[in-house]
């Protein structure tokens, strides 16, 4: 088949936007795992809330308009992390110190749970959020033409990446946390309440799954399901770049996503095979994930 | 002599007597037996017999994920026409129903169809929209004997090389879609075409039909390439923006359920919608306009067997009041298939005359009811449904705040069906 570097090019651009929402999403779920040792499953669920409230509020409230969407991007993952704190403050927090089968059979029950609440509030309905006006359309790039919205993306993930730096080496809270994960007995011998790190942990990394839920609601449906379809992707993407380890969920996305739009090009009958594929060789090559895990 | 004669008379007299005594006794008995038979008859014929119990419909459909729409929309259509029907009565009873969730699993959808016709002894089953649960079950339903009513799932497998007794389809399928796209592109000057779908039954079913379709009537064309994702794939954009890499003329999209938001939502983002000409089998359907609003794509070519809004009928814009006075929203395909399936039965009932299975089957293989987008038609030889296919492009217009297919071209059920003698060849009789 035969393409120019034009396409190739495109298919980078399409490629990296893309990681950029699995790098928000896989970032929150392994800092989660990395400072709580909690596999949750949920995670997905917080995701697909967050895309709900997105439209919920962009939507339902402001009829579409392109203030609203902002408004959404703001506010849904402040739902998401509410939400969260809500369930850490209830029902995680008693659990910390159950095995990790327990653990991933609870998180697995609420995710569950967030499904039939969506349901509920949100109906079963496919939804659909509307890019604001400045976003809509697309952009002649290399003879492709590339959505604005990606092109958004490629500008937001770098931005996410850079906050979470400052905040896991600039901050307090950012340093106990990665103090925490690499040692909890000792952060709590040293006086610091676990207790409340845990929280604020858990809320952050929820708080990231909420902001990637609202980012991708203007590229596809917003529908029931998709908690599952993304929870399998950002569980193999953490666990290449390396448990708990922020960084490896950016490398790890980026493998991902742009194995998968190139695959898209070279084998277009069978695109769905590269990610996968890149996944087993890196397992096979580097059993741990990429970089160092905390685990 | 005088008292001879007279004796005579007398005899003459009684004798007459008799015999006008035993003309009345005939005459009376015959009354009677002609009543008695005209009773028996009456109520026979007359007056529909009498069933003991309510008629047990079992539904199995997927009542969670991304399908979960459809299916509740099709519960939906099932319900308000079950409403209608039991003010009525079928056989002086009443339809009630029990459902099921597959969760869109062939297992569960089967361990359900199985509970349902052991434990709630229902006395038919009707679902679902995955076409594999639909096999599975169909085959279960032809070794127990239970007739199941196919509503919204599309495989052609279903009453095509699949088809027996016990199964029936009153919705459209991948033949009758793929068919009336072969038939709608064949006349459109397009040469290089590309195909891409979500990697399942039905999307390869739609893709096959369409090409086999198209190719018969325009053998010049050519196909150069083809791309398929995995169902539930969220980003579509490295895919539109390959296939707009290699310039083809025209893309025929063989997606279903949330895919088709993605795909449409996609192709108006990438610009796609503007330089490339798009088929997808239901881009006109009312549920994925709706959810779509205006990031819906115009002139997305696409079809859909029932719209609320055509054909323009008193029957149809009374089933769409009746709808959206209890739903709050216009019906779409599957509000549609859901409320004749309630129909097809309740006559199929009256038909037959007697809480039978077989007697149901029977009645049920040829019959034809009025629907809301005109008569339809149960094909005897196949047990599938003959509807019309309405062709459009999708457009905006000022009435609704989603968009809507216009420049409707009618493809009649003949059309676009395989013929009999097809379903008996791929049924290897």
């Amino acid at each position: 088949m035969e393409f120019g570097l034009a396409a190739l090019a495109s298919q980078l651009v399409v490629g990296l936007s893309r990681a950029m929402i699995l790098f928000i999403v896989c970032a929150g779920l392994s800092f989660v795992l990395g400072v709580l040792r909690v596999p949750n499953v949920a995670h997905g669920s917080l995701y697909m809330i967050g895309a709900f409230s997105a439209y919920g509020i962009a939507m339902r409230l402001f009829g579409g308009s392109s203030a609203g969407f902002w408004l959404a991007l703001i506010l849904a993952p402040f739902v998401v992390a509410l939400v969260s704190l809500i369930a850490e403050r209830a029902l995680f927090c008693h659990l910390y110190e159950r095995e990790h089968l327990m653990l991933l059979l609870f998180t697995f029950a609420l995710m569950l749970i967030f499904g039939d609440l969506v349901k509920i509030i949100w109906g079963a309905e496919y939804r659909s959020v509307s890019p604001p006006a400045l976003l809509r359309g697309s952009v002649s790039m290399f003879g492709a033409s590339i959505p604005r919205y990606n092109l958004f993306l490629l500008i937001i993930g770098p931005l996410v990446a850079i906050g979470l730096w400052l905040f896991t080496n600039k901050t307090k809270i950012g340093k106990i946390s990665r103090a925490a994960a690499v040692d909890r007995e000792m952060v709590s011998v040293i006086g610091i309440n676990v207790s409340w790190v845990f929280a604020a942990a858990f809320v952050i990394g929820c708080y990231l799954a909420g902001l990637g839920g609202a980012l991708v609601a203007p590229t596809v449906s917003v529908t029931l399901g998709m908690d599952h379809t993304i929870i399998i992707e950002a569980f193999l993407i953490v666990t290449i770049g390396g448990l708990g380890n922020m960084w490896g969920a950016l490398v790890g996305s980026l493998i991902f996503g742009v194995t998968h739009s190139f695959g898209v090009l070279l084998w277009p009958q069978f695109a769905i095979v590269f990610p996968y594929a890149a996944v087993v060789i890196v397992l096979f090559l580097r059993p741990r994930g990429l970089l160092k895990s905390v685990w | 002599m005088s008292n001879g004669s007279g004796l005579r008379e007398i005899k003459n007299k009684i004798n007459q007597g008799g015999e006008i005594i035993v003309k009345r006794t005939f005459i009376i008995i015959g009354v009677v037996v002609v009543v008695v038979i005209a009773a028996v008859l009456f109520y026979y014929f007359a007056i529909p017999p009498k069933i003991e119990r309510n008629i047990k419909v079992g539904v199995i459909d997927c009542y969670t994920g991304p399908a979960a729409m459809f299916c509740k929309e099709a519960l939906n259509g099932f319900e308000l026409a079950l409403n209608e029907i039991n003010k009525e009565g079928v056989l002086g009873s009443k339809i009630e129903f029990t459902t099921r969730d597959t969760k869109f699993k062939v297992d569960i959808g089967l361990s359900m169809a199985r509970e349902l016709v052991m434990r709630e002894n229902v006395d038919i089953l009707v679902g679902t929209i995955s076409s594999g649960i639909a096999l599975a079950v169909s085959d279960y339903c032809k070794g127990e004997k239970v007739p199941l009513l196919v509503w919204i799932s599309k495989s052609e497998r279903i009453t095509g090389e699949k088809g027996h007794r016990y199964v029936f389809s009153t919705g459209e399928n991948t033949a009758m879609f793929g068919k009336a796209g072969g038939v709608a592109l064949a006349e459109k000057p397009f040469i290089k075409y590309w195909i891409a779908g979500d990697d399942y039954e039905y999307g390869h079913a739609i893709a096959d039909a369409a090409w086999r379709n198209l190719k018969q009537r325009k053998p010049e064309i050519e196909k150069i390439g083809e791309s398929w994702w995995k169902i539930g794939e969220p980003d579509l954009v490295p895919y539109i923006t390959a296939i707009l890499a290699a310039k083809p003329d025209a893309v025929i999209f063989c997606t279903g359920g949330a895919s088709m938001v993605n795909v449409m939502k996609t192709a108006k983002a990438t610009g796609m919608s503007e330089k490339v000409q798009g088929w997808i089998p239901t881009a006109t359907e009312t549920a994925i306009l709706r959810a779509l609003g205006p990031e819906a794509p115009e002139g997305m070519m696409g079809t859909s067997d029932y719209l609320f809004y055509h054909p323009d009928t008193p029957a149809n814009r009374e089933f769409v009041k009746a709808f959206k006075d209890a739903y709050g929203k216009h019906p779409g395909f599957s509000g549609f298939h859901g409320y004749i399936t309630a129909h097809f039965i309740a006559e199929a009932f009256r038909k037959a005359g007697a809480l039978d299975r077989e007697k149901l089957i029977d009645a049920l293989e040829g019959l034809k009811i009025d629907s809301p987008a005109g008569e339809v038609e149960m094909r005897a030889c196949d047990h599938q449904v003959v509807l019309p296919i309405f062709m459009g492009v999708t457009k905006k217009v000022p009435e609704y705040d989603f968009h809507i297919s216009t420049d409707i071209i009618t493809l009649t059920g003949d059309d676009v069906m395989p013929t009999c003698e097809e379903i008996m060849k791929a049924r290897g009789k």
